[in-house]
């Protein structure tokens, strides 16, 4: 774990210097970004996704304050301009995921150039494939126009191929909580899940993948486990979850439970589909990257099936949604998942609501207490 | 009415004393808020008379259609094209909804924090209260915002629906992406209605589309006239009545009420002072019986003197072009029509912020009262934009967000008379 810690200090200097030659740094949203295209042209992709309670103050003397705390923060952050990776962002790219964050990005492309894809409601192939490809092409030219690097054929494989690389690691790692012994938290989880989003070397990365992958398989060997063998065995899903917005999470370990899968954003959602290495490449990616079972796409078939399988191959126990307060598209999905699981599955499912602030961490805890009382 | 048609309610499957309730509420608001004006045009009686049998005869007229083969369809946007539901012998009829009563109902799957129009009309149906909905034969709903999109997966278990994707941009792909969107529907209603669409009756409900959107032009020019000749309050119920009934005879009688409003102006005659405060409403629309708001500004000495909401300007600006006479014509100058849209849902929406400008000035108005359902993201995040655009012609504006409820009414008319004061 430890080539996990501090890794974000330790990127943000390796940029810098990249940038001394020339290189770009890309700021980027949202999964529904496809990263090969970023990576061919030679640019950085860096995640911008404000996960800390900090700069909503700022953010909300323009924005509304009943908004998605994500939201709110990403946008204090570029208006304080406190968050060194969007400083250090040369561009940005958006897309038109939920309404929030649409009209946000009008006004973030007030103070860097910014790229709005154009996100699709339906993620049907019929109805959206094509659409959805010619966005990625209109990417690709942006991305060339800003860097001045044409992307090539080769190039881009090679990036799909890496990305995939990295994608099949994560699975790996992620799936060495499928059964008990656990070994890792879902909190070390998260950090390590998190880390890809900003690489400066992805191959580097890969490389502390691989190290993780035989030192967990070392620890399952000796039956060593982060939790004992009838802790409750949770499922978080919802809204993304990352460093400084990790409340829940947190609070599910500490009180006894263990966080063996993370369906959200920064987990299994936006590594468990691969490009088609054999298809034609900008068709390929856009085929990937539809599929992103996210809320925002109308109907979210995906999502059920995900956590259907999550839930059968990590012997899921109890499930908590989070749901960040007025997020419209997971909260009233909530609603449709509940029912869905319920009765499937019989287990429990807790919906959360929540913002980043700690005010009600202490009703949180007694809710999740509940939750985890069941299991006993 | 209430004895009259309570077979048919019952038939239709309401729920009678909790409908009850709604008419009492909607009965005594309308006293309140309406009938109490002073020199109210007589050609408001037609509204009077059409509001008070918004659910009685206008609902049996519905049924007497269905009964005789017509289908009736459902739409809570402007997006869908009535025009080609005209054209395939059908009724369309608008589902959006304006009061709080079914929002217990509602938040029993919805969540909390939904927009109260999403609400209203989720409410409606699970309470069984809204005689439109269970009249409707299929219900079109559209990608519009997040809380609509979402709402229509769960709303589909109760009623048969059709979902039409909508572009977010108005490049050349979106409106591509809008035109298989109308065909497909298109399609559905054939199917629905069991009425072929074809070049000739497309022709025809174009132009009755049309002229219901003239009709109401004429008369947005005739109260730009000082003195203000006819309230806001009015104005907005006549658009929302649009959405119900019947479009020949709604049209004639708009057009009766414009002779009628050319005449006062003609002799110079208002219902308020020349110097009154003149403001415009910009933002979400306003549902039946969603009158709160316009109650409050016109009872805090100003007068509405325009509305830029789906309920409103944005529904009649723009009409289709009737010159084709192909189908391929036509069906392209409906999407044009409707790609001109300039609901906050695009991004950008550059052309939004044009027309408030424009409509403020073109309306001497003295400010712009910015309304948003509370929850609504498109736009109350506009909204930012909305005042700086507004800013820069010196015309002020009042941000109000609110729902429903009669929880804000004086909380909104301290606010409200503050801003009257200020723009005198
Ligand atoms: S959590 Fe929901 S509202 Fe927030 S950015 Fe994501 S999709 Fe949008
Ligand atoms: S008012 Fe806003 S949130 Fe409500 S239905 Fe309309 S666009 Fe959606």
């Amino acid at each position: 774990m430890s080539l996990f810690d501090r890794l974000s200090e330790k990127s943000q200097l390796e940029i810098e210097t990249a940038k001394e030659v020339g290189t770009k740094v890309v700021g980027l949203y949202c999964t529904f970004a496809p990263k090969e295209l970023v990576r061919a042209v030679g640019a950085i992709p860096v995640g911008l996704c404000g996960k800390d309670q900090t700069p909503i103050r700022d953010a909300e003397t323009i924005l509304p304050a009943n908004l998605c705390p994500l939201i709110k923060s990403s946008y204090g952050y570029a208006i304080t301009n406190t968050c060194p990776y969007f400083y250090l962002s040369d561009f940005l790219i958006g897309e038109t995921t939920c309404d929030g964050k649409k009209k946000m990005f009008e006004l973030l492309g007030q103070l860097k150039p910014l790229f709005l894809m154009h996100l699709p409601p339906c993620c049907d192939e019929n109805r959206s494939l094509n659409y959805w490809v010619g966005e990625v092409i209109r990417l690709k030219d942006f991305l060339e126009r800003q860097t001045g690097t044409k992307i090539g054929e080769e190039e881009l494989s090679r990036q799909i191929k890496i990305h995939n690389k990295k994608r099949v690691l994560l699975k790996e790692i992620v799936g060495y909580c499928a059964n008990y012994p656990v070994p890792i938290s879902g909190t070390d989880m998260m950090v390590v899940m998190e880390s890809r989003n900003f690489l400066v070397d992805i191959e580097g990365y890969i490389n502390n993948l691989q190290r993780l992958a035989r030192e967990l398989q070392a620890i399952k060997r000796e039956g060593r486990s982060v939790c004992s063998p009838d802790a409750p065995r949770i499922l978080l899903t919802g809204c993304p979850v990352g460093k400084g917005s990790e409340k829940v999470l947190r609070i599910i370990e500490e009180c006894g439970g263990v966080v063996v899968c993370q369906e959200h954003c920064t987990g299994i959602k936006s590594f468990n589909l691969l490009v088609d290495e054999d298809d034609a490449p900008y068709k390929a990616i856009a085929h990937r990257y539809l599929k992103t079972p996210c809320s925002c796409m109308t109907p979210n078939q995906g999502r059920i099936e995900l956590l259907c399988q999550l839930i059968e191959d990590f012997k899921i126990q109890g499930v908590v949604d989070l749901t960040w307060q007025c997020c419209h598209t997971y909260n009233v999905e909530s609603y449709l998942i509940k029912t869905f699981l319920e009765k499937r599955y019989q287990i429990p499912l807790l919906h959360l609501e929540t913002d980043y602030s700690e005010s009600d961490t202490g009703q949180l805890k007694t809710r999740i207490e509940a939750l985890l009382e069941m299991f006993h | 009415m209430n004895e009259k048609y309570e077979k048919m309610w019952e038939d239709l499957g309401l729920d009678i004393s909790a409908h009850d309730g709604l008419l009492k509420v909607l009965g005594q608001f309308y006293g309140d808020i309406y009938l109490s004006q002073d020199k109210r045009l007589k050609g408001m009686e037609y509204l009077d008379f059409v509001l008070s049998e918004v659910h009685g005869l206008r609902i049996k007229e519905l049924q007497d259609a269905r009964a005789a083969g017509k289908k009736i369809i459902g739409t809570f946007c402007m997006f869908v094209p009535e025009e080609l539901i005209c054209a395939a012998n059908s009724t369309a009829v608008g589902l959006c909804a304006g009061a709080e009563i079914g929002k217990e109902a509602a938040e029993k799957i919805l969540p909390r924090n939904t927009c109260a129009l999403i609400k209203s009309f989720v409410g409606f149906k699970l309470a069984k209260l809204c005689p439109y909905v269970e009249s409707c034969d299929l219900v079109i709903g559209e990608t519009t915002c997040d809380g609509k999109k979402k709402a229509y997966e769960i709303f589909q278990e109760y009623v048969p629906m059709h979902i039409m994707e909508l572009p977010q941009m108005k490049g050349a792909c979106d409106r591509d992406l809008y035109m298989t969107e109308v065909l497909k529907f298109k399609a559905k209603i054939e199917e629905v209605s069991g009425h072929d669409i074809t070049a000739d009756n497309l022709k025809e409900a174009i132009k009755l589309i049309n002229n219901r959107r003239k009709a109401l032009q004429r008369l947005n020019q005739l109260r730009k006239a000082i003195p203000t000749p006819i309230s806001g309050r009015d104005v907005l119920l006549i658009n929302q009545i649009s959405f119900y009934d019947d479009p020949w005879r709604f049209t004639a009688k708009i057009n009766e009420l414009c002779d009628e409003l050319e005449k006062r102006v003609q002799a110079g005659e208002g219902i308020v002072e020349n110097d009154i405060p003149r403001l415009m409403m910009s933002g979400c629309p306003m549902a039946v019986p969603n009158w709160k708001l316009p109650y409050v500004v016109e009872s805090s000495g100003a007068v509405i003197v325009g509305e830029e909401s789906c309920i409103g300007t944005r529904n009649t600006r723009d009409l289709v072009d009737e010159t084709g006479e192909t189908m391929e014509k036509m069906i392209n100058a409906l999407v044009d029509r409707y790609m001109r849209i300039d609901c906050a849902c695009f991004t950008p929406n550059p052309e939004r912020l044009e027309h408030i400008v424009e409509m403020a000035k073109d309306l001497k108005v003295n400010g712009v009262i910015h309304y948003a359902l509370q929850f609504c993201h498109p736009y109350t995040i506009e909204a930012y934009k909305v005042e700086k655009a507004l800013e820069q012609e010196n015309i002020p504006l009042l941000r109000i967000e609110t729902d429903y409820s009669m929880e804000d009414i004086e909380q909104l008319k301290t606010r409200v008379e503050a801003f009257v004061e200020m723009v005198k």
